[in-house]
């Protein structure tokens, strides 16, 4: 097999295993920054102190230092996972607790008054939070969200480290035997280029679709 | 106006920290009937609609909502706000909804009313506020100060309130669009909509209070028929506080 060969098809099998990831990382991820972002908002006064100690710990671990112990950690005390599911935990995990931050600030950006008008109309906390607050706080949150969305399609290369055979570690292995560093970490940067691409495009299409009037100032930055 | 007495709030008391801004306020609205709250700025009239509608909370005093006492804890406050319609300042229209579904939400949300029957009664609201049908799918960000006070008047009026509240409904406002706000609410009064104002305006207080309430650190210092507590009233405070904003204010 020539190089070119064994390197693309490596390559095209890592491309297939990183989107797999990114597939439930980054949809589980968005979910659960929003969840524990509501959480350190409204949640109460546990449910605050547990949201805030989870982000407090995730955001201060690097994100390889998670991935190791959810795939060395957990396994000494019994629980084993996968390469990938470990993966994909430790990147949900991280960038959910990042999420999270822009959330919460972006619910606490919005006017106090709005929360004024949902009471006197007589609604309940949640109809409040789900129906006027969170509306609202996801679009300022958006950008936010998108851009932690192109790190996460940055930091799944990490995965690598515990044996996921995505692209960066297709681009090791080809480079450890043929031993052609810049056309294989060249190919293999502008694969992320093209993928990190697609995203802010599919972001700026979504913000364009959620955009309201009056939300300007805030869609510019 | 009848006999009914629709709000009946008694000692209402309130401080921040030692800041004492309602010290036991008394008084009683009957159906149909129009009073307005006017006095200097900071002396607890805002804090006072807000006490009426729940979303502060008194220290001590007692608020009835015809028989329901609203600062009874154990009562579902989210029920019985629904049934006073509050006025902000500063509109308040929910920012992400058009025109239409700022009045729809509380009707579909929490009246649980079926969507097109929320839609007609909206249309109905809106209509009455005279917001014609062009401006309904607006968003707030494309509307004047005006017509975002009216539709904030349809909204709250949407939900058939047996009271409206209005706290300072054209202080926000530029002058040359106060007067279709005015009218809007003026028109509601007029059709025996029960109401409490706290305004600027005197031409407008006067001409359509039944009473005027002048509120002066946090007391209810006089009250009475407006042309005789503007004209002559019979505390000295109330006379300075007259011709203070007569003389910096206009026409009225």
């Amino acid at each position: 097999m020539s190089f070119w060969e064994e390197f693309l098809s490596k390559l095209s099998l890592g491309t297939l295993i990183t989107l797999q990831l990114l597939t439930i990382t980054i949809p589980l991820s968005v979910i659960l920054g929003i969840l524990i972002g509501i959480l350190r908002v409204y949640g109460g006064r546990i449910g605050k102190t547990l949201a805030n100690l989870y982000v407090y710990i995730f955001r201060g671990f690097p994100l390889l230092v998670t991935l190791m112990i959810m795939f060395f950690g957990l396994a000494d005390i019994g629980i084993r996972l996968t390469p990938y599911w470990a993966a994909a935990l430790a990147i949900i995990i991280c960038s959910s607790a990042y999420q999270s931050e822009y959330v919460k600030m972006s619910i606490l950006s919005i006017d106090e008054g709005q929360s004024l008008a949902a009471k006197s109309l007589g609604m309940k906390r949640s109809t409040e939070i789900f129906y006027i607050i969170l509306p609202q706080a996801l679009r300022v949150a958006l950008p936010g969200i998108g851009n932690e969305i192109i790190y996460m399609i940055l930091y799944s290369s990490l995965a690598y480290i515990v044996g996921v055979n995505e692209i960066f570690s297709a681009a090791i292995s080809v480079n450890s035997i043929w031993f052609k560093p810049t056309e294989v970490f060249l190919v293999t940067a502008s694969i992320y280029l093209a993928m990190t691409t697609m995203a802010s495009y599919g972001l700026k299409k979504l913000e364009h679709r959620l955009w309201i009037p009056g939300f300007e100032t805030r869609r510019k930055s | 106006m009848s006999d009914e007495i629709v709000l009946r709030v008694k000692d209402l008391y309130k401080r921040y920290g030692d800041r004492i801004v309602l010290k036991r306020v008394s008084f009683e609205i009957r159906k149909g009937e129009v009073k307005a709250i006017m006095g200097p700025s900071g002396t607890g009239k805002t804090t006072l609609l807000k006490c009426i509608d729940m979303l502060v909370k008194p220290d001590s005093g007692r608020i009835w909502l015809e028989d329901l006492e609203l600062t009874d804890p154990r009562i579902d406050i989210g029920e019985a706000r629904k049934k006073i319609g509050l006025v902000f300042q500063e509109f308040n229209l929910f920012h992400h909804l058009t025109a239409i579904k700022n009045v729809m939400i509380g009707l579909t949300k929490v009246k649980k009313l079926p969507k097109d029957e929320a839609r007609s009664i909206a249309e109905r609201a809106l209509l009455k506020v005279h917001i014609d049908r062009e401006l309904w799918d607006k968003y707030p960000a494309q509307l004047s100060g005006g017509q975002k006070q009216r539709i904030a008047i349809a909204r709250a009026l949407a939900m058939e309130p047996m009271i409206m509240l209005y706290d300072e409904p054209t202080s926000a406002l530029d002058p040359q669009l106060t007067g279709e706000v005015l009218e809007v609410i003026k028109e509601l009064a007029e059709d025996g909509m029960t109401s409490l104002i706290v305004t600027h305006e005197v031409g407008f207080a006067s001409e359509i209070a039944d009473e005027i309430m002048i509120m002066m650190d946090g007391k209810i210092i006089e009250r009475g028929d407006p042309r005789k507590v503007i004209h002559n009233p019979r505390r000295e405070e109330t006379r300075r506080f007259f011709s203070k904003i007569l003389k910096i204010g206009d026409e009225s």
